[in-house]
This record gives structure tokens, sequence and C-alpha cells, in this order.
């Protein structure tokens, strides 16, 4: 049946997510807080966490351009960051997070910078691929229970 | 143990409909936090900073059971709407925090949180939070004539000369007590 197949690539693209370390348990956490009250409660999530963490971005990109680095503000900025990623479940996007929160620590001012590329690139990454999760299962249609991948 | 109705009325299906103030500045983290409090059928209000926050419990405190409250905020420290909350409307406040260090969870307790939650927060330990409500109010009981934490330290003094407390005089309470230097509008001034 279609709307099986559909289910099926749903799980499978989700399973997918979680194999290559993209997201973690919180993802799942948050599917089992969906119900008919809000049925599209993750997606809900995802867009404002996206929403919101983008002015985050600009703050971050402001002051990583500025000479010499004010680690403190930085640190400020990720702490949040972090926070809100973790929020959803973006496991590698928090990873990096932290990564630039150490090199703040440190005052390792091209660590901060290198890390900061890397975590952007994982978090646009994220993006695109919950959009094309989210699309995918709203043509399958709602999924009983949240599924927990292998 | 039978729960006695005070003004801070508890309904019989308590903790359902329990009433809940959430704070966070994170609106990602707000909204999954209201949620987590939907599905334990407590009754919700969301605050996106402390400032906020004192001025809907300022509004009336009787409005809620529970204050939540995140640690970092950038309008107001989590500690310092902690104490406020505590000075003026002696509600159990619980607080919550990426930040797990032990300094941390310790300056919580110390500054009067029912508790000290990790993030991310799990529906779990949402669930129980009402016990905080029922601990608070037993140990309001058990203080006889107190309202609050504060009167009462007042009111244990042996001195019988002791005038009403009064939040403003430090003055000593001999004959001399016309206006204070610093402020005329101590409306029980009582100088003869």
């Amino acid at each position: 049946m279609d709307r099986n197949n559909s289910r099926r690539q749903v799980a499978a693209m989700k399973q997918s997510l979680f194999d290559q370390g993209l997201l973690d348990e919180q993802f799942i956490q948050l599917e089992e807080l969906q119900d008919d009250a809000n049925p599209n409660f993750v997606e809900e999530i995802v867009t404002l966490y996206y929403r919101d963490s983008s002015r985050l971005i600009s703050n971050l990109e402001q002051t990583l351009e500025r000479n010499p680095l004010d680690f403190n503000k930085l640190d400020t900025i990720m702490h949040q960051f972090k926070g809100s990623s973790s929020s959803i479940g973006a496991k590698k996007v928090k990873a990096e997070s932290s990564l630039i929160r150490e090199y703040c620590r440190t005052g390792n001012a091209e660590g901060c910078r290198k890390s900061y590329q890397q975590m952007k690139k994982e978090y646009v990454a994220l993006r695109k691929k919950l959009e094309n999760y989210f699309q995918l299962a709203r043509q399958a249609g709602p999924l009983e229970r949240a599924c927990r991948p292998k | 143990m039978t729960l006695v109705v005070d003004e801070h009325k508890m309904n019989d299906k308590f903790p359902i409909g329990m009433r809940v103030l959430a704070v966070d500045d994170d609106r990602t983290c707000l909204m999954i936090l209201e949620k987590l409090l939907l599905k334990c059928q407590y009754h919700v209000t969301t605050a996106k900073n402390a400032i906020d926050a004192l001025n809907l419990l300022r509004e009336n405190k009787k409005n809620f059971d529970l204050v939540i409250s995140n640690v970092h905020m950038p309008d107001m420290d989590g500690f310092k709407l902690l104490e406020l909350i505590g000075l003026e409307m002696d509600l159990p406040v619980i607080m919550f925090s990426v930040n797990d260090d032990l300094k941390m969870v310790m300056k919580g307790i110390t500054h009067g949180a029912c508790d000290y939650l990790l993030k991310r927060v799990r529906l779990k330990e949402v669930q129980i939070i009402w016990q905080h409500v029922i601990r608070k109010k037993k140990g309001k009981r058990s203080n006889s004539d107190s309202v609050n934490g504060i009167d009462s330290a007042v009111i244990g003094s042996s001195d019988q000369n002791v005038k009403p407390y009064r939040k403003r005089k430090d003055k000593n309470e001999n004959d001399d007590e016309e206006e204070n230097e610093d402020d005329d509008d101590d409306d029980e001034d009582p100088s003869a």
C-alpha cells in the first residue's frame, strides 16, 4: 500500500538522521509529545528553533568579525545557542557548539572561527534534511506512535 | 492525610489543573516546557523573561501555585527572580539550567529553590513537581502565625518595646522618631 510505503520511507529517513549522528534521543521525546492537540508539534518546534536561532547566528557572525575577539560575549551567545539546539535534539550542532565554548575558555580565536564554520555547515545541512523529513512525513500522514530508531 | 483547602484553592482534582508559571527566554525551550506541563494536565502560563514573570505574579500571586524558571536569563538573573518570589509571594520555585555545576545547584537551593532540574527536562520530572506545592503548604502551616518567613524572624523577638515591624526603620526606637532623613511618606509615623 502506498501509505505504508511512505511511512516506511519516513521511518528510514529518520533512522538515517540518527545513524549519521545528526539527531539524538531528545528528538524522540519531542515526537512523544505530539498528540491530537498538537499534531505538528515537532515541526513547529523545529521551525521556531530555526527562526530564533537565525538571530543568534547573526550575532555570532558579528562577534566573530571583531578583533580582538570578545570571548565572553561569544561564549554567552554560544551558551544560548547550544541550549536551544540541544532542546530539538540537534546532536552534531550541539557538539560543535561545545567545541566553540571550549575554544572560548582557552582564548583560541582561530579555533573559535574554524569550529564556527563547521557548526554552521551542520546547522544548515540539518535544516534541509529536517525540511525534507517533515514534508515526507506530512505526505505519509500521521503516525500512530513515535517509533524509536534501532 | 487530609488536605486543608486554603486561599490557594486546591480543587479536588489536584494536581490536575495546578497553575504553573513557566519562565525561559528561549522560545523553543519554553514551548517544549509548556507542552510537557500541559501533558501533565497542569494549567500553564508562560513568560519569556523575569520582568514579565514578576509582573504576572505581582498582579495576583493567588493565580499561581508554582513557578518554574530558567537560571540564565538576560534581563534578570534567575537567582534574583527566585529571591524576589520568595520575598514577595512565597511560592515554590523550581530552577532549571543546562549548567549542572555543583556550585550553581548549591546556589539555587540556598537561595530557596525547591528543586534544581537539569535541561533537557524530562516528562517524568515534570510529573512530580506538584509535590513541592504540598510540601510548601505543609511547611507554612507548621509556622503557626507567620504569613511569610521574613515576618517570623521579627515576631520571635523577646524585646517587649520593639515596635511593629516596619521595613524602613533601622534607627533606634526611642523618642526622636521624627521624619527619617531619606523618606517622608511613611504614614505610620508615631511621633507625638
